[in-house]
């Protein structure tokens, strides 16, 4: 088996986000790779849709969940709007995992702020749920979401359950113009809700991800808060076609997003070139 | 290193001993031309002729191949795996340039996950160098740290002598490759008279280029944002001609489907890291002497000048290095923003 060989998944369980996003719960085919598979939260895959392409995703689900994995994507090309089509039943390739992770180990101990825009929720959804199912292992867990209309926040059912837990604080917002009659969360941009929801970073780390715009003016909000950037961790997401090093096109400068991230701290991307 | 003498009829019968014999041929569409192409006889091969329109590259990472085939059943995806050990081969008269780009893209192939197709392919392979007569004002080599007479790739160098070759055997598949040869010692006048053709092979290339200087990645690294990529790269096209004749550029797509050079970094958001063909330009330039070398301690670039040769702008890579190299010894007062 060579190294672009994908393992072989079935779609056990589809959940549609919103209008254009979907997530697919998958199990491996093998019963090894079912048993022996181990992957660490914000490493990401190659999954194929067969007869399309591969597409890259990060693992959505806690690795803390054994037996599956799910990923989540918005149809914006070939390769997803092929996975779209496909069944509960159907079999898609996956190979992974693949990158580096967040820092779940270092951050025990510690409070997290989770903050996240659109599909960004994704990866930093695999995170929030390994913290999750390890609570008693962390102080203080805030979540910061939002999307741009009511419409396309991701994760809804899940979104109800956590703002219905004590044990963190979930902060949902929506762009001004994105909210419904009935929408009871915030209506403000993100780097304006976390200026809201976030206080202090006293002992705390900050995971964010969301589209480019949004984690460049939320940054500095979260510098003013006093977050050092050591302590800022976000996952990028360029282009990839390999995922292992190879095919050359998701690095910037010398860093290979698939090697050496996709996870950085912002102190990393700030000695990075802007190139991404 | 063990130094041989072979004839002309010791390397007629190497060739006439194995299935696969790859060497440059003169092209059918022109005669001036030559091309790596599998030969019968050692008479096939085209001694002294310009060097080959394109590299190694494809006998070992092709324009296309097959990573794995599929059939849709019922109960799901049936995967065909392909073979990753390789028929055996030997190319013969490779050009210096050519074998010691393979040595180089060997760093990133085996980066924590070995490309077994690569290496499959690799390990079959049995290299025989020939020491470069084919330099024309594109070559650039030296500037690189290698010359018309490197060994690095080659499993046995060759040098034409008087009634046939001094062979340096180079590695252990070298030996293995000669073992049925008439074992030889080399006369001390074929040596000398190696020694000569090496020298005067290495002066026709030494001043096409200026040597890359200490610090020159390190220089470009930190003048990512410097003017001259934009001014540099006006004469680009963005055809990629350069990348495919290139023996070291690997970059790579996984589907079956024509993708062009503009959507290689496009996300899926419609945001594109490098978006315009300068961005392109610089990153084809700091993947050679500054990425490539800082990850993997190997400037990605034999100075082959087929960039040069097919490149329709008239974009000369030794005289862009010279553009650089003016620059970096200029000093960070002349360079940047």
């Amino acid at each position: 088996m060579n190294i672009y060989q994908p393992h072989l998944m079935r779609i056990v369980e589809i959940t549609d986000e919103t209008v254009d996003t979907r997530t697919l719960k998958l199990e491996f085919k093998a019963p090894a790779m079912a048993r022996e598979f181990q992957f660490s939260a914000g490493q990401f895959g190659e999954y194929s849709a067969f007869g399309e392409g591969e597409s890259t995703f990060c693992i959505a689900s806690s690795p803390t969940r054994q037996g599956y994995i799910e990923c989540s994507f918005k149809s914006t090309g070939k390769v997803t709007q092929a996975l779209r089509r496909l069944g509960v039943g159907d079999t898609v390739g996956f190979r992974g995992p693949y990158g580096n992770h967040f820092p779940i180990e270092e951050m025990k101990g510690h409070s997290v702020v989770f903050i996240a825009g659109g599909i960004g929720l994704a990866p930093v959804r695999c995170a929030i749920w390994n913290v999750l199912d390890l609570r008693d292992q962390y102080k203080d867990v805030t979540i910061v979401y939002g999307a741009r209309t009511v419409g396309d926040l991701v994760y809804k059912r899940e979104l109800e359950e956590w703002s219905r837990r004590a044990d963190l604080r979930l902060c949902l917002a929506v762009d001004p113009g994105g909210e419904t009659p009935d929408w009871k969360g915030e209506v403000a941009r993100i780097p304006t809700a976390v200026e809201k929801a976030v206080t202090t970073a006293e002992d705390t780390y900050a995971v964010i991800c969301g589209p480019p715009i949004m984690i460049k003016f939320t940054l500095p909000v979260l510098a003013k808060l006093g977050f050092a950037a050591e302590r800022i961790y976000t996952t990028l997401e360029n282009r990839m076609k390999c995922g292992l090093g190879k095919c050359g096109r998701c690095n910037i400068g010398a860093t290979y997003v698939c090697k050496d991230g996709p996870v950085f701290t912002a102190a990393e991307m700030g000695r990075m070139p802007q190139e991404f | 290193m063990t130094q041989r003498f072979l004839s002309h009829a010791d390397l007629a019968a190497l060739v006439a001993a194995h299935r696969r014999v790859i060497a440059p041929v003169r092209a059918k569409d022109d005669a001036r031309q030559t091309d790596y192409l599998p030969i019968r006889a050692l008479a096939d091969a085209a001694l002294g002729a310009a060097l080959p329109r394109r590299s190694l590259k494809e006998f070992f990472l092709p324009p296309t191949e097959v990573l794995l085939s599929y059939r849709q059943t019922k109960e799901g995806v049936e995967i065909k795996e392909v073979p990753t050990q390789a028929q055996p081969q030997v190319i013969l008269f490779a050009s210096p340039c050519d074998a010691a780009a393979l040595e180089v893209v060997d760093k990133v192939m085996d980066w924590e996950y070995r490309d077994e197709l690569w290496f499959g392919r690799r390990e079959a392979t049995t290299i025989v160098g020939l020491l470069c007569s084919s330099m024309d004002s594109s070559c650039f080599c030296s500037a690189i740290g290698l010359g018309p007479d490197s060994p690095r790739g080659s499993d046995v160098l060759l040098t034409p002598v008087e009634g046939g070759y001094l062979a340096q055997v180079i590695t252990p598949k070298g030996e293995a490759l000669l073992a049925h040869c008439a074992a030889r010692e080399a006369s001390a006048a074929a040596v000398a008279q190696a020694e000569t053709a090496r020298q005067q092979a290495r002066k026709k290339v030494e001043n096409n280029a200026p040597a890359i200087p200490d610090g020159f990645a390190a220089w470009l690294e930190e003048n990512f944002d410097h003017p001259v990529w934009r001014t540099m790269a006006l004469r680009c096209h963005g055809c990629g001609a350069c990348a495919g004749v290139c023996p070291t550029c690997h970059c790579f797509d996984i589907v079956d489907e024509h993708d062009s050079s503009d959507e290689f970094t496009l996300q899926a958001s419609g945001h594109n890291p490098r978006q315009s063909q300068s961005e392109r330009f610089r990153q084809r330039i700091q993947h050679k002497f500054s990425i490539y070398p800082k990850r993997f301690g190997e400037i990605l670039c034999t100075g082959c000048g087929r960039c040069c040769r097919v490149c329709a702008g008239g974009m000369d890579l030794p005289e862009i290095l010279g553009g650089l190299i003016a620059l970096a010894k200029k000093g960070p007062q002349e360079s940047g923003q």
